[in-house]
């Protein structure tokens, strides 16, 4: 039986990690519920940001956090460009699979960019406050993690604000839930997925740069990510902000406890199990809606 | 009919062009005497393997070098036939049958990575050839039941933390680590060097409160980290290569855990290690193969020779493959002679049955080829890693209590 102190450490590192989850997994919901898209590439996108967040720091020295500046409007741009050039152009009728192989492609060429040009080293970004780590009833909190979590956090409740109080984020909802009855009430629904993809796509840029504080990165990194995304956002119901938010937390808690006892290789498995638990029991997912079963 | 009367016109041919072949391999080899000694070597220059097969390939080149400008070896120059394997295991097969077989080398020395040792040190057991290697540290290249294979570095990864563990065990009851955490790459190598201290550490009695075995690519070190650091080690093993190394201090430090003693393998001695972990290494140990500062004799004229050569200091790679090339050199000048057929015997008894000083200390061998030694340990003291174990080889004292990081 683990210790008291060690559960709750675990407890700690899980919510930190279910919040880097979280965020990562609402762009990912995002493009679903807009387009029916499924992105394998949205995790090649958060290690290009990683790197790019790991380069200014290493070679313009300038704090990793300030390279959103640059990131975020950027790949809000290629995410729109994504879905006006390549996207938008798959048919309707079997827009999700071929959207599979299209992103997939898009994955596997900005892998092998990131391996041109970086090479397959493995990278961490060295902060002065690497190490730091505030105390917290005994157990620790690293400043770094705290930073990232803090990311996590506002780039959510920014998106729920656009999604809620603006008229392109009801315009965006509009689109998710009846894209027809969003055209004929006069609603550009292709640009607003257009613009949709964007947001999806900055979401990555934060994720990336959140990621980049305190792990390493290397190309081939994002298949080890988009694995456990799609299963949060089948656990929490496709197309569902809230949800991909909610089942984050929740299976990220349990990778960190199940860790203690099964260790670092089998805990991974959570997110699958999680995945066939769902599909087997409520396919819709548990805090979402009915774009599931029409996927 | 035609068809046959080619075949056998072909295989007539063929055998006719051997013959020659054959007569014509003998000739020169009557001179060989006073002609150069060839030794034969396939390397990986190309592939996967070439930044390591080319250190390798640089280390074979001093050697030779350095021999020729001493005068050679029984009065003759060395001459190194290298080939090309591409990281290919298919390939390195062929190559050593083509060294051996129709470029009649001397003298046969080992390829660059463990997987194509065994492979290569089997064609060489077949011609009867001694099969001195400088990388073959896996056990399994110790279970074929080789006759003539010897690996030319101190130790197996199992052994390299042999004199850490000496240390620590003579230490008196009241300073010992009573309680160790293990955290290992899940990799043959890294798992090996953590394995083998423990394995001692829990023969002599002290306890293992923490056993974590991590696959290669992992990232996130927490969830390790917290479990270390609940369990208030006295000290720390990590069976490392780099990143993760780095890596699993880092987390620890986040969680503020202060062990006594903290041992990697690998990570600590790679040059950029200090910067990555902030600059917090004091105290912290490594097993090392190979240092350009060890006080053997012939290290010396190595490493400032091979640094005239090359222009930059040798590492690990390139020692080992100069410590293989002294160890056939010594074979050769105590046996007399070097070339294919009975001298081979003579060569093998001889490394069997004797002690070769070498750029990484006296070397000697078991019946299966395995090195008896253990690696120097090195600790970071005064902000630069240093040789501490084992005493005859140390630049400072060991450091214990490690301060804390």
């Amino acid at each position: 039986m683990p210790s008291g102190a060690l559960l709750f450490q675990s407890v700690i590192l899980g919510l930190l990690l279910g919040g880097l989850y979280a965020l990562l997994a609402a762009g990912l919901t995002l493009y679903f519920g807009i387009m029916r898209v499924v992105m394998i590439a949205h995790s090649a996108f958060l290690i290009l940001a990683a790197y790019l967040a790991w380069w200014s720091h290493t070679e313009l020295g300038i704090d990793p956090l300030l390279s959103m500046l640059v990131t975020v409007p950027l790949f809000f741009g290629c995410g729109v460009l994504l879905q006006r050039l390549l996207l938008a152009r798959l048919r309707p009728v079997t827009l999700t699979m071929m959207s599979v192989l299209l992103t997939f492609a898009i994955a596997v060429v900005i892998e092998g960019l990131l391996g041109y040009v970086f090479s397959g080293t493995q990278r961490r970004i060295q902060l002065g406050y690497g190490s730091a780590s505030l105390e917290l009833f005994g157990a620790r909190i690293a400043v770094v993690k705290l930073i990232a979590f803090g990311l996590a956090g506002v780039a959510l409740a920014a998106l729920y604000l656009v999604m809620k109080k603006t008229t392109f984020g009801w315009a965006l909802r509009a689109t998710i839930q009846h894209r027809d009855a969003a055209k004929l009430v006069g609603i550009d629904t292709d640009r607003v997925a257009g613009f949709g993809f964007g947001l999806g796509l900055a979401t990555a840029a934060i994720g990336g740069t959140a990621l980049s504080l305190d792990t390493t990165i290397y190309p081939s990194l994002h298949w080890h990510w988009i694995g456990p995304l799609m299963a949060i956002i089948v656990v929490g119901g496709l197309g569902s902000v809230p949800g991909a938010a909610a089942a984050a937390m929740v299976l990220g808690l349990a990778q960190s406890l199940l860790q203690i006892e099964l260790g670092t290789t089998w805990a991974q498995t959570v997110f699958y199990l999680a995945l066939f638990l769902t599909l087997a029991v409520r396919p819709q997912g548990f805090f979402g809606g009915r774009l599931a079963q029409r996927f | 009919m035609t068809i046959r009367k080619a075949t056998w016109a072909t295989a007539v041919g063929a055998t006719l062009a051997l013959v020659l072949g054959a007569c014509g391999g003998d000739e020169p080899e009557e001179t060989t005497n006073d002609g150069p000694i060839v030794v034969g070597i396939s390397l990986p220059l190309t592939g996967d393997f070439s930044e390591p097969g080319k250190g390798v390939q640089r280390g074979y080149e001093a050697w030779a070098k350095i021999t020729n400008d001493n005068g050679g070896l029984l009065g003759r120059q060395v001459e190194l036939k290298i080939l090309d394997d591409q990281s290919n295991a298919d390939r390195v097969v062929a190559d050593y049958e083509q060294l051996i077989g129709s470029d009649q080398v001397d003298i046969v020395v080992g390829p660059f990575s463990t997987r194509l040792v065994v492979p290569a040190a089997r064609v060489a057991q077949e011609y009867g050839m001694l099969f001195v290697e400088p990388a073959g540290a896996a056990k399994e290249v110790f279970e074929q039941g080789f006759k003539n294979l010897f690996y030319a570095a101190p130790a197996v990864a199992n052994d390299h933390y042999n004199h850490l563990a000496e240390y620590l065990l003579a230490l008196p009851a009241g300073q010992k680590p009573t309680s160790v955490a293990y955290a290992a790459m899940d990799d043959p190598f890294a798992q090996g060097t953590a394995y083998g201290l423990k394995e001692k550490l829990e023969a002599g009695g002290v306890k293992t409160v923490v056993d974590e075995v991590y696959p290669p690519n992992t990232t996130d070190f927490s969830s390790i980290a917290a479990k270390i650091a609940t369990s208030k080690a006295d000290m720390l093993v990590g069976g490392s290569q780099y990143q993760d190394g780095v890596n699993l201090i880092v987390a620890l430090q986040q969680l503020n855990y202060q062990p006594k003693l903290a041992a990697f393998s690998t990570a600590p001695t790679s040059p950029e290690f200090a910067a990555a972990i902030g600059n917090k290494t004091e105290g912290i140990l490594s097993p090392t193969g190979y240092t350009q500062q060890a006080p053997y004799p012939s290290n010396k004229e190595f490493v400032e020779k091979y640094t005239a050569q090359f222009g930059s200091p040798p590492e690990e790679d390139e020692a080992n493959a100069y410590t293989t090339g002294q160890v056939v050199a010594a074979a050769i000048t105590a046996a007399g002679c070097a070339e294919q057929g009975d001298c081979q015997k003579k060569l093998i008894d001889w490394v069997r049955a004797n002690k070769v000083e070498t750029v990484v200390g006296p070397l000697s061998w078991d019946e299966t080829g395995k090195p008896q030694g253990a690696h120097m340990i090195q600790q970071w003291v005064g902000g630069e890693i240093q040789i501490v174990l084992p005493a005859d080889a140390k630049e400072t004292d060991l450091v214990y209590p490690k301060p804390a990081w």
